[in-house]
């Protein structure tokens, strides 16, 4: 089920999804952030069993997002594949097969770093350090804030923690928003949670299967 | 017996002996007649009895009998649970049989072994090899392993209660079960300290049809004497629980009276508060006293320790990292700080003092609140009736079985069969079925029994020949890296920023803090700097404010043996006849309970129901440990909300628990009995926790051992940072995708069995249906409850949805600004 919550960065018109996506309804796009394809099969070459399932989970709900915003374009924030070339990035190619019309938009991360010669052969857009469109500027970790532009960025995996007063800790993923900056969740289930880092004066938009809270 | 005593080898050890003025105790002249008679069995010894020479001097006599039967190569292995000890046990080995006149060569191997000296061992094996579980199992992981293996004649485990009772003892049965496969006639030989279930350790040890077994258990006995320090009136110790600040004056002249003590407290969080408040109190004790626990850097508790060997301390302030290892001749006295828990624990650490054969272990009990005073007694009486804790060896751990099948496929590879009759010869994989070990095979060689779902996995592959074996270089160094089954907290080192280490802090501590705040660590005060590379870096802070790391896993509960034993002696407490000053001295205390309320007698049952201020309380005390009392409440909140639905605050200690709710609780003499019932008991019990969040928490050690997740060393620079995951992500996935991944099934086990203690629960229940049960409205306070009333650790129980749950933590969290 795909919950939302728009929100306004720099008139900008966002809607937050709790499938770990954002929508950008002015250009029609997914914006999206650490799928780390492959991460299951790299696992498995280590001798570390991971079910390769987990990646076709995440391509459901990827397409599923993709159908019900009628998006065109996916700009993705980094991380798109974990490690190196196997039998996980095939399967992704696969069902690339399946959205013939789609745009891919790759600013690297700190895991992506296949020959070039790979992401044209997917037909990924790549763009080295960061992307600006409008007054959003796309980069995968965002260390220093540019005066004009709203950062949209990932790299953190970002959570919150919420304790409550037994030993039960509840950890759900979320969006950090600030004036100038949001924060993706990481879009593949195979990853974990960094609950102690935040910028300041940020909003968490956490989210669980039915609902969103804001923190 | 004759024929024996007459042998060379015997009149050699005899005249060796005698020359040093000694004679054998009987149990050590019995083990090495029963090992010449082929026996394998226990020892059952104190420590400082000379309980190691009853099994090594075995061997040697055996040797110079048949000097032929003996071929070059390993002739006795010596495991032992703790490194540290393996260098001295070698030295007096080594004197012994300097001065006998033999030459075998004795050696010590384990994680501090440096390179060169292994591959100089593995070129050609000692005669004796000392050494851990682990580094055996590491040496099955080598190529052609089994060759050092074929002349072993015995093989001894030392200590042999610290490994039982942990899933250690079982690569220590392993390990047995694959040497005795090698070699043609091997003995195996425990030795132990006195423990509630030695037939069943002996049998868990040598579970061998073909092998005769005996156990020889020592007459001698180490004194202990138990003092219980006493406040100047029963009114100034609390009661609840606190620190005992107020007891400091009466713990300096102790440390004054003998040469060195060790002050034990039971977590790491109170040795730091005590060390400070030691010095606080004694300054001139500064430098004569030190700090020593399981975060304290290494080399600092290794000097730590040779300072208490050469008598240069007056005093140590540590936890149960000082309870195990070698012997510290200077120290004389002991004190416990608090409960010890159990009484083998309490045994044990009173036998860290006075440690020569005819000394006296001096023990001071020093109670934090005044109930623990009738703990002491119960121990005394424990001990008096030599009722010790029984330590239950695991069973069915398929992660150890998983990592021993990779040891196996990365050393020589095995053939499936063969390994399958193998381990269900031991005692832990007696009820193994085919089906279950399959899907052991079937893990390590495909990752899963979903088809197609893991392309990329060849952890290990069946060879032509039948073998299975790792092909992969990386695999098998990750695998070498990961042997055992001891699975650390996630760990920090703590520097300065200007250089130095301080110590080790558990990540999940570190986490909650934030740049600047203060915290104490080895009886320092400093101020978080930064996190890198596994590292937290710090500056040193003059703060008043300091936090002290709450490390985890210092909860144990008290041992269903203590409790016992506890019921039994406030049932008597009562009582006017007694004489244990302990219960003297509590009587006023015990007197106003009776009072207010009731003091429980051994077949009653008490709940207490109490209105304040706060609502309405409703206090239990089953007397069985905090665990136990955890669950239970659970349990008993979610009986009464069948009736009516409440939400509860729920806290609990060893001796009971409490449900507050704002509304009156409706519980009664006609309902209380269902309440209370054992009907129904498991299912109630699963219903009304949260077993999936235990389990994950349980899943964390299991994923280490059977290889799903690659621990990390702390102060390394992020090696094999692709490979980090976390348990919990792990057992979310395999939970999803994988549901019968037995290695879940064996979470949620362990859970029943170590978390829930379902059979401790049982018995529980069935002893209360058999007591009469008591409901007491007090108008306020008792003694009982008080203490649970103050207890800080408090959980909360409610049946909302997550959802609403979090929406009304959000509330409370924007107030009190949480984030």
């Amino acid at each position: 089920m795909i919950i939302t919550k728009e929100i306004n960065c720099f008139n900008n018109e966002l809607v937050l999804t709790n499938q770990r996506a954002l929508f950008w309804k002015a250009e029609n796009s997914l914006i999206l952030s650490d799928l780390h394809i492959g991460k299951s099969a790299h696992f498995q070459k280590s001798g570390i069993a991971i079910p390769s399932s987990i990646l076709n989970k995440d391509l459901q709900r990827l397409a599923d997002l993709i159908f019900h915003f009628k998006a065109n374009k996916l700009i993705i924030v980094g991380d798109l594949f974990h490690a190196d070339y196997n039998k996980d990035l095939d399967e992704f190619k696969q069902w690339l097969t399946a959205f013939k019309d789609l745009k891919i938009i790759l600013v690297k991360g700190n895991h992506d770093r296949l020959l070039n010669s790979i992401y044209e052969d997917f037909n990924i857009e790549v763009h080295k350090t960061d992307l600006k469109i409008g007054t959003i500027k796309f980069v995968h970790d965002n260390v220093a804030l540019e005066e004009n532009y709203f950062s949209i960025s990932g790299h953190i995996h970002p959570g919150v923690a919420i304790k409550t007063k037994g030993k039960q800790r509840i950890k759900l993923p979320c969006y950090q928003v600030t004036k100038q900056q949001l924060i993706l969740p990481a879009f593949s289930l195979f990853t974990g949670l960094n609950t102690r880092d935040f910028p300041e004066k940020c909003t968490n938009y956490a989210f669980t299967n039915d609902a969103f809270f804001e923190l | 017996m004759r024929n024996f005593k007459q042998s060379q080898g015997y009149t050699i050890i005899q005249n060796w002996m005698e020359s040093k003025g000694q004679k054998p105790f009987t149990f050590q002249s019995k083990t090495w007649e029963r090992y010449h008679n082929n026996y394998s069995g226990v020892v059952v010894a104190p420590t400082g009895f000379g309980k190691t020479f009853s099994v090594f001097l075995a061997v040697v006599i055996d040797y110079l009998n048949h000097p032929n039967k003996y071929k070059k190569g390993l002739k006795l292995i010596w495991v032992s649970p703790l490194r540290s000890l393996a260098k001295d046990l070698a030295k007096a080995m080594k004197t012994a049989l300097d001065e006998i006149g033999l030459d075998w060569e004795i050696a010590v191997r384990n994680g501090d072994t440096p390179t060169n000296i292994r591959r100089q061992q593995e070129r050609l094996m000692p005669d004796v090899l000392l050494t851990t579980p682990e580094t055996l199992h590491l040496l099955f992981s080598q190529k052609k392993n089994s060759k050092w293996f074929k002349e072993v004649h015995c093989i001894a485990v030392d200590e042999w209660h610290e490994l039982l009772g942990s899933k250690r003892g079982v690569l220590v049965e392993l390990a047995i079960a694959r040497i005795k496969s090698l070699t043609s006639n091997l003995r195996i030989w425990g030795i132990t300290a006195t423990i509630g279930n030695l037939e069943e350790a002996k049998e868990v040890l040598i579970p061998y049809k073909g092998l005769k077994t005996t156990m020889i258990k020592a007459k001698e006995k180490k004194k202990i004497d138990i003092v219980s320090v006493l406040p100047d009136e029963v009114e100034e110790l609390s009661w609840a629980g606190h620190l005992g600040k107020k007891m400091s004056h009466k713990i300096i002249p102790i440390i004054y009276e003998n040469n060195t003590t060790l002050i034990f407290t039971n977590t790491r969080n109170q040795s730091e508060l005590w060390y400070q408040i030691l010095i606080e109190e004694a300054p001139d004790l500064i430098g004569q006293i030190a700090i020593h626990h399981g975060s304290i850097d290494k080399k600092q508790r290794n000097f730590i320790e040779d300072a208490i060997a050469d008598g240069l301390l007056k005093a140590v302030v540590c936890t149960s990292s000082l309870d195990l290892g070698v012997d510290f001749k200077p120290v004389d006295c002991v004190i416990q700080i608090g409960s010890a828990k159990g009484i083998a624990r309490f045994l044990q650490r009173a036998g860290r003092s006075g440690h020569s054969p005819f000394e006296t272990s001096k023990m001071y009990a020093v109670p934090t609140h005044s109930l623990q005073l009738i703990e002491v007694a119960a121990v005394k009486e424990a001990i008096k009736q030599n009722e010790i804790e029984a330590r239950i060896p695991y069973v069915l751990s398929f992660d150890v079985l998983v990592q021993f099948l990779v040891t196996l496929a990365v050393g020589e590879g095995f053939k499936p069969k063969e390994t399958y009759e193998l381990v269900r010869e031991i005692h832990a994989y007696h009820y193994l079925t085919q089906e279950e070990y399959n899907w052991c095979l079937h893990f390590i060689t495909q990752g899963g029994n979903t088809l197609k779902g893991y392309e990329e996995f060849h952890k290990v592959v069946l060879d032509e020949d039948g073998f299975y074996r790792v092909k992969s270089r990386r695999i098998a160094m990750l695998h070498r890296m990961n042997i055992g089954v001891i699975v650390g907290e996630v760990m920090l080192f703590v520097k300065y920023f200007s250089g130095g280490y301080i110590g080790m802090v558990e990540e999940f501590f570190i986490s909650k803090l934030k740049k600047g705040e203060a915290f104490v660590i080895g009886g320092k005060v400093v101020e978080m700097y930064q996190i890198k590379d596994m590292t937290v870096l710090v500056k040193r802070s003059k703060s008043k404010k300091a936090i002290t790391p709450s490390w985890l896993g210092g909860r144990l509960p008290l041992t269903s043996y203590l409790t016992h034993f506890l019921r039994l002696k406030l049932s008597d407490a009562i009582t006017a006849n007694f004489r244990e000053k302990e219960l003297q001295f509590l009587h006023p205390l015990l007197k106003s309970q009776e009072e207010k309320s009731h003091i429980p007698r051994h077949d009653e049952f008490l709940t207490e129901l109490i209105q304040t201020k706060d609502g309405y309380h409703l206090f239990m005390y089953p007397f069985e440990g905090r665990l136990v009392h955890e669950i239970m409440a659970s349990l008993i909140a979610y009986r009464i909300s069948k009736i009516k639905p409440l939400t509860f605050t729920i806290a609990q200690n060893d001796y009971g628990f409490e449900l507050l709710s704002d509304q009156e609780i409706p519980i009664n003499e006609e309902n209380i009995h269902q309440i209370l019932s054992k009907e129904n008991l498991m299912s109630d019990i699963t219903a009304s926790i949260n077993a999936s969040e235990m389990a994950s928490r349980k899943f964390r050690d299991i994923a280490v051992v059977a290889g799903l997740v690659v621990q990390s060393q702390p102060g390394n620079r992020k090696n094999n940072k692709s490979l980090q995951s976390s348990s919990g992500l792990i057992f979310r996935v395999l939970n999803e995708h994988e549901p019968d991944n037995l290695l879940l099934k064996q979470a949620y086990n362990e859970v029943f069995d170590y978390e829930l203690e379902s059979a401790r629960l049982q018995t529980a229940f069935q002893r209360i249906s058999e007591s009469k049960i008591i409901l007491k409205n007090a108008s306020n306070f008792t003694p009982l409850s008080f203490p649970l009333k103050v207890d800080s650790l408090r959980g909360t129980m409610s049946n909302e949805e997550l959802s609403k749950r979090i929406e009304r933590i959000q509330k409370r969290a924007l107030t009190s600004q949480y984030l």
